[in-house]
């Protein structure tokens, strides 16, 4: 179980590597990867130029872990990564990574996304998006996230 | 009692500080009541930031929290817009 908040860039088959180390039993990996988009489809002329992400030091990583707890008291899984970045990054970086192992696909598969849903809504990151006209705004939160949490049916 | 104030991203532009300690009567022991206090002794930004309300979440000692939770000396209390990671 590793929870990692970082400026640096994080990679994905080095983290699948760890967790394969030492361990036969693992039949199934789940990874999702979260990248900043150049364009925003919703507001169609805007083009990104950076992306900065800001984080709650101390109640992240306790929101993390909780995250990741909560997972694995429902899912028998062999090990979990969560890795968030924070900083400025540029469009096309990736900026989260969830890797779950399990011994069979559907444990991994469900808790990967489980753990996705709930890092939207539950642990403590914002971004702020810098335009190539330098315009600087805020994300807003989105509905369909809290939508998304609700579908688990898990009390917080 | 004193209670330790921390304001995040777009809060944080708001009210122009990171971080403020407040120090309130025991009787004022919600964030409700505490930006209530505010408002009458500072107002200025702590107006805007009411205004604002029901578009703020916060946290009591690093836990998702509402604005009737209890606080007690020595807490931390947050401010900030809904989370937006990932």
């Amino acid at each position: 179980m590793t929870v990692c908040i970082q400026e640096d860039v994080f990679d994905v088959e080095k983290i699948i590597s760890n967790i394969r180390k030492n361990k036969s039993n693992i039949g199934a990996i789940v990874s999702f990867i979260g990248y900043v988009r150049e364009f925003n489809k919703s507001k169609k002329t805007k083009k990104l130029l950076q992306m900065d992400l800001e984080y709650y030091p101390g109640m992240t990583e306790k929101a993390l872990n909780k995250i990741e707890l909560n997972a694995k008291s429902k899912w028998q899984l062999e090990d979990v990564y969560i890795i968030h970045r924070i900083g400025k990054l540029k469009p096309t970086e990736p900026i989260v990574a969830v890797v779950v192992a399990s011994e069979h696909r559907k444990s991994a598969f469900e808790a990967c996304e489980f753990i996705i849903d709930f890092l939207k809504t539950d642990a403590p990151f914002w971004k702020k998006e810098i335009s190539d006209q330098q315009i600087e705004s805020w994300v807003e939160g989105r509905d369909e996230d809290y939508k998304k949490r609700e579908t688990w049916n898990l009390h917080k | 009692m004193k209670i330790n104030v921390l304001f995040f991203a777009s809060v944080r532009e708001m009210v122009g500080i990171n971080a403020k300690e407040v120090d309130i009567q025991d009787s004022e022991n919600s964030p409700h009541k505490l930006l209530n206090f505010l408002i009458k002794s500072e107002q200025g930004l702590w107006i805007s930031l009411h205004k604002d309300k029901h578009l703020i979440r916060l946290a009591i000692n690093q836990e998702l929290a509402d604005w009737n939770d209890l606080l007690s000396d020595g807490d931390e209390l947050a401010f900030f817009p809904p989370i937006t990671g990932g």
